[in-house]
């Protein structure tokens, strides 16, 4: 009695079948990118208020994105910054790339109070005007 | 026991190995390959699910203007609307437009009803209290921008 090969071929057209191996890794690729996604908009936690009307975003100049959540947390393209160095942030950065967009992606609960100084620190900053972000009400 | 090498040849005609048979043995598999795309497609669907699709409104930051320049009705170079948005209880209410003070769904309704080459061209302009919500503001901002109004945030 010969014992079968683990590999289950015998002689040289034996070979190891990688397409399932090829698609969980996939799958589990395509998991932690999702969950990490998630996980990111969980962490930022800003709701956009919502529109009917709006401009498409277009890719031609990569906008800079400020963040002000409900509580008044401030982040300047994703990252957190505190309030007192967020003046003279974005005054720099403007100065640097006075073409740049500034696009502010405020929470829909947060009271004006804490968008304000945003809004007053960019006209001090020589912003003329800003982009407030909104999600597309369906 | 005879081995193969003994064993007569078959006297038949060479047969011509078809060429997709051939094809189909020694080509590329492409079964991983359509297994990825299928799972990258999965992947954008289930992301542009997940996210919203986002855009934006274009609001202008006025710098403040002389008191007396504003008085004087030369400051403006377009007409201006101005409302002034606080909260009542858990009401917003807006002033300027209008004689008193009234909900913000009857603003939004009446600007939503005006005709639109009376509204293009005019600037409205945006000035809330510390406790107003952002929502109030954006959709204030929808309305006008809906009617092509210009949008200053104060």
């Amino acid at each position: 009695m010969r014992h079968r090969s683990i590999i289950s071929g015998e002689g040289t057209g034996a070979r190891i079948n990688v397409t399932p191996m090829i698609d969980i890794v996939m799958v589990l690729i395509v998991f932690y990118l999702l969950v990490g996604q998630l996980a990111l908009d969980r962490k930022a936690s800003i709701d956009l208020p919502q529109s009917r009307t709006g401009i498409e975003e277009s890719a031609e100049i990569d906008p800079i994105l400020i963040g002000v959540g409900a509580n008044g947390s401030i982040s300047i393209n994703g990252e957190p910054i505190a309030n007192e160095r967020f003046a003279g942030e974005i005054a720099g950065m403007h100065i640097r790339s006075p073409n740049t967009p500034m696009r502010v992606r405020g929470d829909r609960e947060a009271p004006y109070g804490v968008i304000r100084p945003i809004m007053r620190q960019l006209r001090d900053a020589g912003v003329s005007h800003v982009e407030l972000m909104t999600e597309q009400r369906p | 026991m005879s081995s193969i090498s003994d064993q007569p040849r078959r006297s038949r005609p060479l047969r011509k190995r078809n060429v997709l048979t051939r094809s189909s043995r020694f080509g590329p598999n492409m079964t991983p390959m359509v297994d990825v795309t299928l799972v990258i497609l999965i992947f954008f669907m289930a992301s542009a699910t997940i996210g919203g699709l986002e855009w934006f409104l274009r609001a202008d930051l006025p710098k403040e203007q002389d008191p007396d320049l504003i008085d004087s009705g030369y400051a403006l170079p377009t007409p201006m609307l101005g409302a002034d948005l606080y909260m009542d209880g858990d009401a917003v209410l807006v002033t300027g437009i209008g004689d008193k003070p009234r909900a913000l769904a009857s603003v939004i309704a009446q600007i939503s009803a005006m005709d639109e080459s009376d509204a293009q061209g005019l600037i409205l302009g945006i000035r809330a209290r510390d406790d107003v919500p952002y929502w109030a503001i954006v959709a204030l901002h929808d309305a006008a921008s809906a009617r092509s109004m210009r949008v200053a945030i104060r």
